[in-house]
């Protein structure tokens, strides 16, 4: 049994066995061809034999000239077994009479080779076994070549070990069969942890080395609570996490059958729950699980899932989805906040990364860089907007001088619609995320310039730390916790009452329902969340009272560590909800 | 045209650890271009000496007494040939 740990990013404990992702596993897609294509099958075949044994042949030279003769030995034995016409003749006449894949056929006549040789007792026991492994899947890499089947031909409920994972490929995950996943590298709030969140697949990253440590098979506890990964763990392990993950799913169980009820807290006022999505898919999940509206609508994915540029129709078609779930209620749509750790693979030419892409031309900066396609958003957002309360939410804003040109770029594109007779919303409400420590020390001044404010807390901690939030080396430092972010966020809820500003907050820290006490003791009445935490949110909500809520956060706004005030909320959490207290 | 011809030669496995996949790949390379068919016995099992997969069945340790047989064109030579790399350990010459 050993333990790796990283950072949870979407919570649950899911216990199976490891699928490791990226390294040699190959799945045999196929298993018989149709009559008419066995003889170009065969020739396939053959190929992959040729390739192999030069492949091989290689090898040799290698081991030879840098090991010795007796290491070189061992390739020209391999590739002697490339060769043997036995093997070639059996895989063939199982092509042809019996239309099986190459292959199917190679993986069948090599298996019965190895079950041969393993019944002949000792003698050859230490090195057939691997030899023939080794021989196969070098023969299926040929074969298969780029069309390695991996996550999509999978079939028993696994746990994914990878290097990483793109956004496409954790979207694409199919959620029946993997219980969970791991990857070496990423972040608390990179996009592939947070479409875990929304796809409820429990997923730790930044564990460092594991897909050479694993070879796939074993058994792995995979902790998204605690950010844990556990590699063969023992009974006692096992049971304990099988306990604790029957717990944690009667009490979601019991809080999803409350989703009906109003989110208020005890003493009746009204906290808005909100969802974060990445798809116009999650709206209605977003509903099933009582949110009262879209408080962060990411528009990327419209350019990091297409390979090539979306029209306005295309924008539009996104947006109605989810205003047709949330008619009546609240749909913010922020405007592209591509860059830094969200290019699109089909346009890397537009986006100069720089030493320090995250100081770079990202989000905002880009939109108002490239006017032509900010505008074809821009007029899809204020379309759809004349169907429901719709919102239109510009990121990383930095300045006043950027946000009064994304709000003269909007009022640009109204006056395009006027002319051209479309129908839109001219009242559409136009706020702005706080995530640049600007914007809270100045507050006062952009709070009289918009209609709310959206506290985007990923970056806004990132650039008052100084913490890169995708380095794993650094991740310690970044704390939602710390005083610092406690203090911007009081300084955003007073501008925002001041000026009769709403003040929502997103990002991850409104994820966590330890928090949520201390947020609405600063003030904060809206909050927008991954949409699988809502209805614990919801419970904490419920088990609240103002005066409570503000003793907590009058004591957090105090304590002078990150650590301190992370200590202290979680016991105050356990006070009020033991049950959903980690 | 040359004449077929059956050849057979005795031999000894003088290998610590038997005839273990390298010299069976060795008898494979060697036999790879003869015309005719090489079959290598012992006791009542008879393998086909062009097919690694097949040597490796012959479960053949130290002291083995192994026949060779050869038919086909200058069948002789083969056999020959092979005694030698038995004689020498599969060494290379």
């Amino acid at each position: 049994m050993h333990t790796k740990h990283g950072i949870a990013v979407s919570p649950g404990v899911a216990i199976g066995p490891a699928f490791v992702l990226g390294v040699e596993d190959f799945r045999i897609p196929h298993r018989s061809v149709s009559g008419d294509a066995v003889d170009a099958e065969i020739v396939r075949f053959r190929c992959a034999l040729e390739n192999v044994c030069r492949e091989i042949g290689d090898n040799e030279k290698l081991a030879s000239e840098q090991l010795g003769t007796q290491y070189g030995a061992i390739f020209a034995a391999h590739q002697e077994m490339v060769r043997d016409p036995k093997l070639q003749g059996e895989v063939e006449a199982l092509i042809r009479d019996r239309h099986y894949s190459p292959e199917f056929a190679l993986s069948r006549v090599l298996g019965q080779y190895a079950k041969v040789l393993l019944n002949l007792g000792d003698m050859y026991k230490a090195d057939r076994a691997i030899d023939l492994y080794d021989l196969e899947k070098r023969l299926l890499r040929h074969l298969l070549g780029e069309r390695r089947e991996e996550l999509s031909n999978l079939t028993a409920p696994v746990i994914v070990l990878a290097r990483d994972l793109t956004p496409s490929e954790t979207a694409s995950l199919p959620k029946r069969f993997v219980l969970g996943f791991a990857t070496e590298v990423g972040g608390y709030t990179s996009h592939t942890a947070i479409l875990a969140g929304a796809l409820e697949i429990p997923a730790v990253v930044a564990v460092g080395d594991i897909v050479t440590d694993v070879s796939g098979g074993e058994t792995v506890i995979l902790d998204g609570i605690n950010g844990r990964i556990i590699v063969d763990p023992d009974e006692d392990t096992i049971l304990e996490y099988r306990d604790s993950e029957k717990r944690a799913r009667s009490v979601a169980e019991r809080l999803v059958s409350q989703r009906s009820l109003k989110s208020e807290t005890a003493d009746h006022s009204r906290i808005w729950l909100m969802g974060n999505i990445e798809f116009p898919e999650e709206a209605e999940h977003c509903k099933e699980l009582g949110a009262d509206g879209i408080g962060l609508y990411r528009t990327e994915f419209l350019y990091l899932e297409s390979s090539r540029e979306q029209s306005e129709e295309e924008h539009c078609e996104a947006y109605r989805q989810v205003v047709s779930a949330f008619p009546e209620q609240p749909v913010v749509i922020r405007t592209l906040d591509l860059g830094a750790d969200k290019v699109p693979s089909q346009m890397p030419q537009l986006y100069p990364l720089g030493a320090n892409p995250e100081l770079g031309l990202r989000s905002i900066r880009l939109s108002l860089n490239d006017l032509e396609r900010f505008k074809t958003q821009l007029r899809a957002i204020l379309r759809v907007a004349s169907l429901g309360d719709v919102r239109i939410m510009f990121p990383l804003i930095s300045s006043l001088i950027e946000l009064r040109q994304a709000k003269s770029t909007l009022h640009d594109v109204m006056e395009d619609l006027e002319e051209q007779g479309v129908p839109f919303n001219r009242d559409i409400q136009v706020g702005m995320m706080v995530e640049v420590p600007s914007v809270p020390l100045l507050a006062e001044d952009f709070a009289r310039e918009v209609d709310f404010f959206s506290i985007g807390t990923n970056d806004l901690i990132q650039y008052t730390l100084a913490v890169d939030r995708s380095n794993p080396a650094v991740a310690k430092y970044y704390n939602s916790a710390d005083p610092a972010i406690l203090r911007m966020i009081q300084m955003v809820a007073a501008a925002g009452e001041k000026h009769d500003v709403p003040v929502t907050v997103c990002g991850q820290m409104s994820s966590d329902p330890k928090y949520i006490p201390l947020l609405v003791g600063l003030g904060i009445r809206q909050l927008s969340a991954t949409p699988h935490v809502i209805p614990q949110l919801k419970e904490v909500v419920r088990h609240l009272t103002i005066p409570q809520a503000e003793a907590i956060a009058a004591h957090a706004v105090k304590l002078e560590l990150a650590r301190d005030v992370e200590t202290y909320l979680r016991g105050e959490l356990n006070k009020l909800c033991p049950d959903l207290a980690k | 045209m040359t004449l077929e011809t059956t050849s057979h030669r005795e031999v000894t496995v003088n290998l610590e650890s038997g005839l273990h996949m390298v010299p069976c790949s060795r008898i494979a390379e060697h036999v790879r271009d003869f015309a005719g068919t090489v079959c290598i016995m012992v006791e009542d099992r008879s393998v086909d000496a062009k097919s690694i997969f097949d040597l490796l069945t012959l479960r053949a340790p130290l002291g083995t007494v192994l026949t060779i047989e050869a038919v086909g064109p200058n069948s002789d030579d083969l056999v020959q040939g092979l005694a030698a790399l038995f004689e020498r350990n599969f060494e290379p010459e």
